[in-house]
Parts: structure tokens; C-alpha cells; sequence
């Protein structure tokens, strides 16, 4: 079943321009110039439910905007929108009852009172039942070990408590759809990977329909099957991960741990040398002449170890923006 | 937590809802559990902040005071003035701040605010309406201050011992508690629109502070308005202000005869009907334009 399904979605902010300083204030008191942004500029998408994919893009790239547009908060300026049957700009309850929204950088908790005062609140808002509550709260509090902070004011919390407890507060619903924008900000290592660990079961548990943005590679590259990278407001790739790094991959790195020293530039002219500092040697290859160039190297090097490494997803990632900068 | 428990405590007991039955009822408990969980929300964190709450507590307390020995000087006892004597005016005092309490305590300040900083967003990805969701964190609010206004000139009475006119006709206070509800409704309306300026503009705080001190002046809350010469009375009287806290305190000292009643609901309950579309309308145009900033 298709769960989201994005035709041709544009938004168009408006922002005035105001220059530094008093005098840049006075012209734009009397002469505000206003300026298009362009922030999605048509992207179109399927999503099936059950799918956990991985929003991709550098700051600014229109990530959030998107997210946005799915949830009903903005009113697309054009293009066709549909979550799970509904169109989300008219905040239908039922639709709403099955989404979620987490902001790694936003609280939606009561700042002044205990994380539990806003779980009863959400308890009420969206009508759980006693029993389902207290079951739903418990399995919570346990998966992401929280029990001991739920009633200390929310702006006493540490950020990762803190992140713990909008998670609770967001899905006390169990909702169908998360949209999750970048959860792991701010975050250490090991809580990272307990809410990785916490949203690929979520997924799993609920067959819900998860979408992810996020800076952190490895959250996406564990999580997500599928990628969709976005930069000015465009889709530059949908599709599995591991088909972004044969595509773009095209070069391979083999390095090499010599016995002996060796002539740099010899070896440069059978392959392009990123760096050698002897013992090490890292050469970079284009895909199609690995065999020949390793080879010929184990013909003429005294060799200790030599390994072939794809390149990896971050650096290919980066290699797509700064070609898309271009 | 003690006022908590005692406020809420039997509404959470299972009992009470298992012996409510049919699916209506039912649906009917939840929907007003829902809004009774942000009354309560809403009061825990007045709580939560007891000096500011305080504060305002005593800004009252001492506007009151202002006014009522301005009053009190000027019409000297057994004495009129503008067709008030000095215990008509002083209950006129206390009337305006009774129902300004009532009228005026609202958090809807902070929907501007919420607008500005994305807060709204919230709201937005709840099944909630907004409008309700604020007028019943209003109703904790106005609960709250109405309590503690009622206490401290209670004491203040006690302590002043003012020749203040009790009205006893039932009718006639029962009007006046009608025109407190609309003029409250009124004034939530007018309040929610003045937020809904954040949409276009973040600079909120200006144009509030300018209809702030309007407000005061042509509702009332230093004088009562048919003091004014006749001409201007008369346009105050078109204008929605003079019913948010005026004409409440007129129809509670039983000044107005049966037509100037009327008359006064009529263009009161219809000024709050025009402002709730401007409002709807504004709100609509404005969540097309609302961009969930700071995320």
C-alpha cells in the first residue's frame, strides 16, 4: 500500500533582505525588498508503508520544508500531496491521530512541568484508553530506559533525556507515521545508536512508515534501505543505498603496506597515489582497472597486505553536492 | 499538588467513568476529559511560575487602588458628580475590577508568540482544535485569577470598608454574568486576532501595547464612559470595547432601563459575532502563510 505519495511539491517562502547596520534598517523600514525562496521546488516521491527511508541533503536543502509539507503544517504553494489518503494541509483528525512529527532541535514538551504531565495531556488529546496508556507508557519508559526522569521538569533534563521523553510523548500513539527530523542531533555515540536501535524496532514492531532526515551517515546508513537526497529544493537520487555507491562510486582505493621503500612517481604512473608515507601507500583506481592496476602492483612491489575499499557513502554523498554546486 | 488532587482527583477515578455507559456518553467524557487535561496543564504551570504569578497579583491590587482613592477624592461622601454618588462610583470601581479580572486574564497573549517562534507547530500536528484548546486554557486562567481577585478584595473591603451597592434583584445579576460571558468571549476573540498579526508580521508587541492603552480608555476602566459628553458616549457605544467591561458594570447596578438593556446585548452579542469570522477568516488566510520557523 502506498503511504505517501509527493507529485511535483513546490514551496516558495518569502523573505525580506534587510543590509547590516542602522542605515540598512532605515532603507528597509521604508522599502522592504522581498525575495523568493525557493525551498522545495518540485519534487515528486512514492512511499510504501513499512518503508523506513532516509532523507538526505546539506543545511538549507529544503529536508525539513518537506517534512513540513507532509504534516500539514505548510500550505504547499503547488503539487499534490497525499498521506495515508489524506491530504494534510486540512488537518483531518483521523489523519492526524496517525502521524507523528519529532524535531531533534524543538521541544514539544511542557518546559516547566515533568515529561509525565505532557503524556497524560497527549493521553487525553488523543483519547488512548486507560489500560492501552499504561501499557503503551511502560513499553516506552522500558525500550528507551527513561523510568527515573519522568517526573523532573522537562527544562532540568539533560538533551538526551530530553530526547527520550518527546520520543515517548510522540509516539504514546502509536502513531502509523513518523516523521522523524534529525532525532540524533546533539546526541552522544551511544544514545545514537539506542534510538537507531529504538526506531529500526519501532519500524519493525508497528509496521509503521518512517522517514528520517538526518546529518549523521551512519544513522541512515544503518536504518535506511532507501535513500532520497535532496539539495536546492530537487531530488538528486531516490533509490537503495547500496545502488547510490555503485553509481557514484566509480573510483575504488586500494592501499598497500610495502616491505621495501619505494619510487613515488613510478608508481604514480600506473595509478593516482593519494598518499604515501611508508609503510603505507593509498592509491585510487577507477573501478573498471582494479584488476589490471593490482596486478601489475604485485608484480612490482615487495608487498606486506593490500586491500580493496569501496569508497564510502559519506564521500559519496559529499562528491553529489559539490557536483550539484556546480 | 494538593490543590490538584483536589481539583481532578475524582474525574481520573475509573469508577466514575465505568458507570458511565453508552457510546455517546463515553465520547462525550472523553472530549471533555481532553479539555479538562489542558485546564489542568494550563494551571500547573501558572504554578509553576509563582513570583510572576504573584506580581501580577499585586499590579491588580494596586491599579485597584489607584483608581478607587482617585474616585473616592473626587466625589466626597453624600456627594455627586457626572450623575454618580460616591458609593455608585466606587461600586463602579469594584465592578470594573471584577469583571476586567474575568474579561481581561487570558494566555492568549502568547499566541502571538507561539506564531513567532514555531511553537504552534505543536498544535498544528495535534487532533486538537485551537481555538477550543485556548478557550479553555482561558476559562483555568480567568478560574484562577477571579479566585484570588474575589480574596484580595474581600480583604480590601473589610479593610476599606467602602459604602459599596450590593444589587439583590436576581434577574439583574444573572444579566450582569451574561454580559461578563460574552464580554470574555469578545475579548478572546479580539485577543487571538491581535496574535494572528504574526503571521504577516513578527513585531507583535507594538500594535498590542497601542490597543492596550485604547482598551483601558474605551472600555471604560478609568471612568465609566456616560460621564464623556454625549456625542462621543454615543460613538464608544458602537464601538465593541464598551460592552467588554462598561456595560457589564451598568447592567450590575441596575442604571440602564429595559430598552438600553437590549440594546446594549444586541450590538454586544453582534460585535462578537462579526469579530469570530474576522477571526476564522484570518486564522485560514494566516495558516497559508505560516512557515513553522525556527525548526
Amino acid at each position: 500500500m502506498v503511504a505517501i505519495q509527493v507529485n511535483n511539491l513546490k514551496k516558495y517562502y518569502q523573505i525580506y533582505k534587510k543590509e547590516p547596520g542602522l542605515t540598512g534598517s532605515f532603507k528597509s523600514f521604508f522599502n522592504r525588498k522581498y525575495e523568493d525562496i525557493k525551498a522545495v521546488d518540485g519534487i515528486s516521491f512514492n512511499i510504501e508503508e513499512g518503508e523506513l527511508i532516509g532523507f538526505i541533503g546539506p543545511n538549507g536543502a529544503g529536508k525539513t520544508t518537506t517534512l513540513k509539507c507532509l504534516t500539514g503544517l505548510l500550505y504547499p504553494t503547488s503539487g499534490e500531496v497525499s498521506v495515508l489518503g489524506y491530504e494534510p494541509f486540512k488537518r483531518n483528525y483521523k489523519f492526524l491521530r496517525q502521524i507523528s512529527l519529532v524535531m531533534g532541535q524543538k521541544n514539544q514538551l511542557w518546559w516547566d512541568l515533568p515529561p509525565m504531565e505532557s503524556f497524560l495531556l497527549n493521553k487525553e488529546i488523543y483519547g488512548i484508553p486507560d489500560g492501552e496508556f499504561k501499557k503503551g507508557l511502560n513499553d516506552l519508559v522500558s525500550l528507551l530506559d527513561a523510568s527515573e526522569f519522568l517526573e523532573v521538569p522537562v527544562k532540568k533534563l539533560s538533551l538526551g533525556q530530553r530526547m527520550k521523553c518527546e520520543l515517548i510523548s510522540s509516539l504514546i500513539h502509536k502513531p502509523k507515521m513518523l516523521f522523524l527530523d534529525e532525532p540524533t542531533i546533539g546526541l552522544d555515540v551511544v544514545m545514537q545508536k539506542n534510538l537507531r536501535d529504538f526506531i529500526k524496532q519501532y519500524n519493525k514492531t508497528n509496521n509503521a512508515t518512517v522517514i528520517l532526515t538526518s546529518h549523521y551517515m551512519i544513522d541512515v546508513e544503518t536504518l535506511c534501505k532507501r535513500v532520497i537526497i535532496i539539495n536546492h529544493g530537487k531530488v538528486l537520487f531516490d533509490g537503495k543505498l547500496a545502488n547510490l555507491v555503485r553509481r557514484y562510486a566509480d573510483e575504488k582505493l586500494i592501499s598497500v603496506i610495502l616491505k621495501k621503500e619505494i619510487d613515488v612517481e613510478k608508481i604514480g604512473k600506473i595509478a593516482e597515489v593519494k598518499k604515501y608515507k611508508y609503510p603505507e601507500l593509498v592509491l585510487s583506481v577507477p573501478s573498471e582497472k582494479i584488476s589490471v592496476v593490482t596486478s601489475k602492483l604485485l608484480d612490482i612491489l615487495k608487498i606486506d597486505d593490500l586491500n580493496i575499499e569501496e569508497q564510502d557513502v559519506e564521500g559519496v554523498i559529499r562528491k553529489i553536492f559539490m557536483g550539484a554546486n556546480k | 499538588m494538593l490543590l490538584e488532587k483536589f481539583l481532578w482527583g475524582p474525574i481520573n477515578d475509573p469508577l466514575l467513568l465505568s458507570i458511565t455507559l453508552g457510546n455517546s456518553r463515553f465520547k462525550l467524557i472523553m472530549i471533555f476529559k481532553k479539555y479538562l487535561a489542558i485546564i489542568k496543564i494550563s494551571l500547573l504551570s501558572v504554578m509553576a511560575y509563582r513570583l510572576s504569578f504573584l506580581m501580577w497579583r499585586i499590579r491588580t491590587i494596586f491599579t485597584f487602588l489607584t483608581i478607587f482613592y482617585f474616585w473616592s477624592s473626587v466625589i466626597p461622601q453624600n456627594n455627586s458628580l457626572f450623575g454618580y454618588s460616591h458609593s455608585q462610583m466606587l461600586t463602579y470601581v469594584f465592578g470594573i475590577t471584577i469583571i476586567g479580572i474575568f474579561v481581561f486574564s487570558s494566555s492568549t497573549n502568547s499566541v502571538g508568540e507561539e506564531i513567532n517562534d514555531g511553537n504552534l507547530s505543536n498544535f498544528l500536528l495535534k487532533p486538537i482544535n485551537y481555538f477550543s484548546y485556548w478557550l479553555t486554557q482561558d476559562l483555568g486562567d480567568k478560574i484562577v485569577n477571579l479566585a484570588f481577585t474575589i480574596i484580595e478584595l474581600l480583604i480590601l473591603f473589610l479593610l476599606l470598608r467602602p459604602p459599596i451597592f450590593l444589587q439583590k434583584d436576581l434577574v439583574t445579576i444573572l444579566l450582569t454574568v451574561f454580559a461578563g460571558l460574552i464580554a470574555a468571549i469578545t475579548y478572546f476573540f479580539i485577543n487571538m486576532l491581535m496574535g494572528f498579526i504574526a503571521f504577516w508580521n513578527p513585531e507583535i508587541w507594538a500594535p498590542r501595547f497601542i490597543f492596550f492603552v485604547l482598551l483601558g480608555f474605551f472600555a471604560g476602566q478609568y471612568f465609566p464612559l456616560d460621564i464623556l459628553p454625549k456625542p462621543v458616549f454615543e460613538f464608544f457605544q458602537l464601538l465593541p470595547f464598551a460592552y467588554l467591561l462598561y456595560f457589564p458594570v451598568k447592567v450590575y447596578l441596575g442604571q440602564l432601563v429595559f430598552g438600553q438593556v437590549v440594546q446594549g446585548f444586541a450590538v454586544g452579542i453582534g460585535w462578537s459575532i462579526v469579530i469570530f469570522f474576522i477571526m476564522i477568516f484570518v486564522w485560514k488566510r494566516g495558516l497559508r502563510s505560516y512557515s513553522a520557523q525556527g525548526r
